[in-house]
Parts: C-alpha cells; sequence; structure tokens
C-alpha cells in the first residue's frame, strides 16, 4: 500500500477518533464523578444533530446552528440531571432502568418530531472542499473535525490539570464524599459536569452529522463503542477517553482495509487486551468501591 | 399496612376500569358488524417501523393509504381495515405479530414486509396456515425460486431484478472496469452477484468488491480505497441513510465528476435524493419507477399522492399502493377473501400501476416489470430523476436460480 493512502486511511480513523472522544469524553467523566452510566448519552449526539438540522433549515448558517444546538443538549442535561438523575444517585439498578427508558423516549421523541425520512446535514459551504494530498483528495472538512478533537483534548487536560474545577473533579473521582465534606457544592458540581459532558455530545452530534449521518438508531450504535473507550481508557479520565477514542477509531478504520470482516470483533479484542493487562484501563484511577 | 391497602383498592379500581373500556370496546366492534355494509376485509401489515427501515416503512404505508383512501376504504362494499404492525426488522418479533394478526385479530391476508430476513420466516407458518401475502418489499430472490409459496406474490422487485437491467448499458457506455460496493448481508450478495453476471456478459470486468457492513456509519475507507483502485465507474447497492451518506462522501473525496458513480434504483430516488442533494447530480442507472415516467395511471398517482403528502413521491409509495391495488383487484375478481379464492386470480394478476401496465409471472410469483435508464439532474435547486430510455422490457426474474459467476 502506498504511504500516502496509508496516511488518508490513518486521517480518516482519526476524524472517527475525535467524533467518538467527544463523546466518549463526557460519558467517562459523568461516570467516573458521579457514578452514573448514562445509556441516554447517546441521546445528546442525536439531539445535537436534529436540532442543528432544523436550525440549519431556518437559514441559520451551520456555525451559529452548531452553537444553538450545544447550548440547548446542555440546557436538556442540565433538566435531565436536576429533575430526574438527582433522585436515583447511589441506585445503580434505577440510573440503568431510568437512562435506559429515557433513551428510548428520547429517540421517539426525535421520531415524532422530525420523522422518520432520512435527513441529512450538509457540510459547511465554507469546508465543503476536498484537498489535494499527493494525488488523493481528502475532505476538508474532516481535517478540520481532527483540528477541533485536539483542541478539545489540550483545552480539557489543561482544565483538569491545570485549574481549580480540575482539581475539584479529580478529588470527585477519587472520593466524593471527602469533597462534600470539605465544603465543595457538589449538587453545583455534578450539575455542571452533566452539562458539559452533554455539551460534548451534542457537539460530536453535530460535527459529525456530515460524517456518520443522522437517523434514530445511531444513538445507540455511538454509545457502544464509546462505552468500549471508556472502559479502555479507564473511567473519570479526558486523556483516557482521548487515547481510547483514537485506537478504536484507528483499529475500527484500519481494520476495515485489512479485516473487514472482523473489524468490529477487533475493537472488542482490543478491549480484552487491555481489561486484562491493566482491569482499570489504560488511564484510569482506581476502581470504585 | 396502609399501602397495602391502597394497592389493593387501586387494584380493583383499575380491573373496573379495564372492564369497562373492555364492554364499551365489544358494544362498539358489535355496532360496526351489524352496521349492515357487509363484513369488514381485515388486512395486517407487518413492516419494520423502528431502526434503519423505518423510512421505507412510511413510504409503503402512505401509498397504501393513499390508494384506499381513493376508493372511499371499500372493496366492492366492504369497508376495509388495516392494521399496521412492527416487527422491529426481527424474524421472532415479525412471527409474533403475525400469532397476533392471524389469531387473534383475525386478518383476511397481509402484506410486508421490508426485510428479505423476516420474509423467509414468515413463509413457513404462512405454508401451514394458508394465507395469502402481498410482498411489499423484501427482495429476497428465493422467495421466487426455492422458498416460492403458493401464498406468497410479490408486487415489489426481486434483488435479481434490481441487479441486471443496468449493467449492460454501463458497461458500453460508462466503462469496463467497476467497483462494486455493497452491505455484507443476502440482499447486497443477490443484488451484487446478479450486476456482476450481466456487466461480464457485456465485456465489463470488476476489478474489486467492498463489504461494508450493514449500517456502516461512515463510507471514508471505501472511498480512498477507490481513489487507490482507480475503477472506470463505481456501482454501489445500499438503502436510505447508507445511501445518502455515500452519494456525500463521494463528492466530499473529490470523486463525484471524476469517476462516474452509477448504481441501483435506490440511488435514482427520492428518498435518497431529495436528502443527498446536489451531490447526487449524474448518477445513473436502471429503476423501475420514478415520478417523470409517462403513463395516465402514474400521472393522476403523481398529481395524488403530491396533493395529499406535498412530496414527489418515491418507489416504496408506489410499491404500497401497487400491494393495496393487487388486494382489491384480487378480492373483486376472486369475489371472496378465502386464500383458495384469491390464489387463483393472484396467480397471473394484471393491474395499471404507476410503473405502467404490470402482470404477475405464474412461474415465479414476482412481476415481470419495465426498466428505465434514469439519471439525477440538478434543476431549479433540487434533484429530479431524468429518463434517458429503456433498460430493459418485461423483465422477469429467471424460472431457478443462475448459474453463479465466477
Amino acid at each position: 500500500m502506498a504511504t500516502s493512502i496509508l496516511f488518508m486511511h490513518i486521517l480518516n480513523g482519526l476524524a472517527y477518533g475525535m467524533l467518538l472522544f467527544m463523546i466518549a469524553a463526557g460519558l467517562s467523566i459523568i461516570f467516573g464523578l458521579m457514578n452514573i452510566v448514562n445509556l441516554a448519552h447517546g441521546a445528546f449526539y442525536l439531539g445535537g444533530v436534529y436540532i442543528a438540522y432544523s436550525l440549519v433549515q431556518q437559514n441559520l448558517g451551520f456555525w451559529l446552528a452548531m452553537i444553538a444546538s450545544i447550548v440547548l443538549v446542555a440546557g436538556l442535561g442540565v433538566l435531565m440531571e436536576r429533575f430526574l438523575l438527582e433522585r436515583v444517585y447511589g441506585k445503580e439498578l434505577e440510573q440503568v432502568l431510568l437512562t435506559f427508558g429515557l433513551s428510548f423516549i428520547f429517540a421517539d421523541l426525535v421520531k415524532w418530531i422530525w420523522g422518520t425520512s432520512p435527513l441529512a446535514l450538509p457540510v459547511p459551504s465554507s469546508l465543503d472542499v476536498s484537498l489535494d494530498m499527493g494525488g488523493t483528495m481528502f475532505p476538508a472538512y474532516r481535517l478540520f473535525v481532527i483540528l477541533v478533537g485536539c483542541l478539545l483534548a489540550v483545552l480539557l487536560w489543561y482544565m483538569e490539570n491545570k485549574t481549580r474545577i480540575g482539581a475539584i473533579i479529580r478529588a470527585g473521582v477519587d472520593d466524593r464524599q471527602m469533597l462534600s465534606a470539605l465544603g465543595i457544592n457538589i449538587k453545583v458540581v455534578f450539575t455542571s459536569i452533566f452539562a458539559v459532558g452533554a455539551a460534548l455530545a451534542g457537539l460530536s452530534g453535530v460535527l459529525g452529522g456530515p460524517i456518520m449521518g443522522m437517523y434514530v438508531g445511531i444513538d445507540s450504535e455511538i454509545l457502544v463503542s464509546s462505552l468500549v473507550i471508556v472502559v479502555v481508557g479507564g473511567l473519570g479520565t479526558w486523556k483516557g477517553a482521548f487515547i481510547g477514542a483514537i485506537l478504536v477509531g484507528l483499529v475500527d478504520t484500519l481494520g476495515r482495509v485489512w479485516f473487514p470482516s472482523l473489524t468490529m470483533a477487533m475493537v472488542f479484542v482490543i478491549m480484552i487486551i487491555v481489561l486484562l493487562i491493566k482491569p482499570n484501563g489504560l488511564f484510569g484511577r482506581g476502581a470504585h468501591a | 399496612m396502609v399501602g397495602k391497602k391502597r394497592l389493593g383498592k387501586s387494584r380493583i379500581w383499575i380491573s373496573t376500569l379495564l372492564t369497562l373500556v373492555l364492554l364499551v370496546l365489544g358494544a362498539c366492534s358489535n355496532q360496526t358488524a351489524s352496521s349492515g355494509e357487509g363484513e369488514p376485509i381485515k388486512i395486517g401489515a407487518i413492516l419494520s417501523f423502528s431502526g434503519n427501515f423505518a423510512p421505507l416503512s412510511e413510504s409503503i404505508k402512505a401509498g397504501m393509504e393513499l390508494y384506499f383512501e381513493q376508493n372511499g376504504n371499500k372493496i366492492g362494499n366492504r369497508p376495509v381495515t388495516v392494521k399496521y404492525e412492527d416487527d422491529e426488522a426481527n424474524p421472532q418479533v415479525a412471527l409474533r405479530k403475525y400469532r397476533q394478526l392471524v389469531d387473534s385479530e383475525k386478518v383476511d391476508l397481509l402484506v410486508g414486509p421490508i426485510s428479505s430476513s423476516v420474509v423467509y420466516a414468515l413463509r413457513d407458518v404462512i405454508e401451514k396456515d394458508k394465507i395469502v401475502l402481498i410482498v411489499a418489499n423484501a427482495a429476497a430472490n428465493d422467495i421466487s425460486w426455492d422458498k416460492k409459496s403458493d401464498y406468497i406474490y410479490r408486487v415489489s422487485i426481486s434483488n435479481w431484478q434490481d441487479g441486471t437491467p443496468g449493467a449492460a448499458y454501463i458497461a458500453n457506455n460508462i466503462g469496463k472496469k467497476a467497483y462494486v460496493l455493497a452491505p455484507d448481508y443476502p440482499a447486497g450478495h443477490e443484488t451484487i452477484e446478479a450486476f456482476k453476471a450481466a456487466f461480464v456478459a457485456a465485456g465489463g470486468e470488476i476489478v474489486k468488491e467492498a463489504w461494508p457492513k450493514l449500517g456502516n456509519n461512515d463510507y471514508a475507507t471505501y472511498l480512498t480505497d477507490i481513489q487507490q483502485t482507480k475503477p472506470d465507474l463505481v456501482f454501489p447497492f445500499l438503502a436510505g441513510t447508507d445511501a445518502i451518506r455515500f452519494v456525500q462522501q463521494y463528492e466530499q473525496f473529490g470523486l463525484k465528476g471524476k469517476i462516474p458513480l452509477t448504481g441501483t434504483q435506490e440511488f435514482l430516488d427520492p428518498l435518497v435524493t431529495d436528502p443527498a442533494g446536489q451531490a447526487a447530480e449524474g448518477i445513473i442507472g436502471a429503476t423501475m419507477y420514478t415520478a417523470a415516467l409517462d403513463n395516465a395511471t402514474n400521472k393522476a398517482f403523481v398529481e395524488a399522492f403530491t396533493k395529499k403528502y406535498g412530496k414527489t413521491p418515491n418507489y416504496f409509495n408506489v410499491q404500497g399502493y401497487d400491494s393495496a391495488q393487487v388486494i382489491a383487484k384480487a378480492v373483486e375478481k376472486a369475489g371472496s377473501v378465502k386464500s383458495e379464492d384469491l390464489t387463483k386470480v393472484l396467480k397471473d394478476i394484471a393491474f395499471s400501476s404507476p410503473r405502467g401496465e404490470l402482470a404477475m409471472d405464474p412461474m415465479t410469483h414476482n412481476l415481470t416489470l419495465d426498466m428505465y435508464l434514469a439519471k439525477n439532474v440538478w434543476k431549479d435547486g433540487k434533484i429530479v430523476q431524468e429518463i434517458m430510455g429503456d433498460a430493459m422490457k418485461g423483465l422477469k426474474i429467471p424460472e431457478t436460480p443462475p448459474a453463479k459467476s465466477k
């Protein structure tokens, strides 16, 4: 295989990985900090892309639609955390039932509002060009997605390690009781983290719309990949989500090139290997009681 | 204690309510039955309203509803009721819904399904229960071959008829080296197999086959591979959102206008081309239906459809419309809804479809179809299908499976 083609495949894998990263990051930190497996996390992806679609239809333009959609999805996250999840903190079974049920409700809501006809979110016109990279063409939009993903990773890393909020989150992942005993308003922290996680998934939805498409059902597909990433990368760390997402993105893409029929299996094989060597994931902070 | 007591009370309250509802419902249904219009004809529709096939199912339902509405929701002097069920594209669920429709609802005949695996699952119980099924979409070839049943008649299209008709034109006019791509499931393999046989017979060569999984999210890998393979043309078979993404990403990877894109009729249908937009411009292929077909039935159909739903009909709408039409024609002609009477007339039933004058092939229980060459053109800010000529007239699925090409 020519190196330029291999390079192209790697870029494809990275773009896919970045989209997964944005979802998995939120999922992982919510999981790690709040001890909630949010099975409705895919709904934020769905909400992001569908709301953006409607706003683009209103001639709002891709970028404004993106921002508005992220804000709305974050708002949805706040409502969900305040009025529903708050009631089930510490009750794992109830959480699973609640979030699983919510994912169905959101999926049906989307069907009810937008119908089932296939829709498509167009690539923003400013990025709707393909670049000639050594004889092969590559869409500029995907490079943009990679760029956004990397910037986000740096930003989140900075937040986690260099700011007070990051310190609170790290402390919270390690020991929640102690954190609230120190006088931190854990409620506010939970709600804001949940909103940020929702917003990231929404962003992934908007950016992923032109690449992965929009249809009811993608929410659960993407949730499975994100859960794998959380397991591989480890709970409650942006870094784990980032490395895990890149790994899954690359394995998935290159797997399709070399072992088309084993793609899905390969992703899980990676997961098993990681679990065997490091049961807490690559960057996990240790198991919770 | 108090809680328990209350629970007991509310349970009694609920069962009282339920009994009441049942009584009222019973009274109502008695009323309709005794209103003297003739026994209602009950049709059970098993489609996939959740999951990726939802848009196809909704389209078929819209087509059926249009036909029955145009005919006063009656066949002869008997009112028609259609009960729609969601099989989730899952054979096990479909069998459950089938039992419900046949045993409890006592439907007279069935319409459906979308998925080929469902049609195979239903086929055996249908043989046993001897109930007529009008296939509104499932394209599995074998339903016309080894799995043929006296009670199953297809008014949609078979995979063989979807893959075959465009091949000769493509080989003679577009290029000899084709890159084919289809989802890795039976319909994908059947359609590509048919295309391959016809394409090779016309002097073409398949340079590469790609089999992404069904519901593949991103086609980047394959589009990069196409750039590397440099075929004369690409022939994909994909449906719904998969097809839309493929077409859009084909443009994003700079392939549009560089390597001609052809395809099955899915790529020449508003269900895909409307959301895909300008990216779908220039795709050439063979199709059994476009809204532009010039015949009286189609003109009336397009007008009525556009009036009711405010959009251009797609070919799934036509499949639904024709399913309803075939049921009505068959019941009228047979003068009964008994399976043994219906099967006699269904074997060679002829009707005016928006697709043209069509007839059932008694050997395969599958329609003889006229296939048209069509091209997507960009006109007034919208993709429309333009008919370039006939691809194949009177195309029947062979009576037995053709020998596999290498």
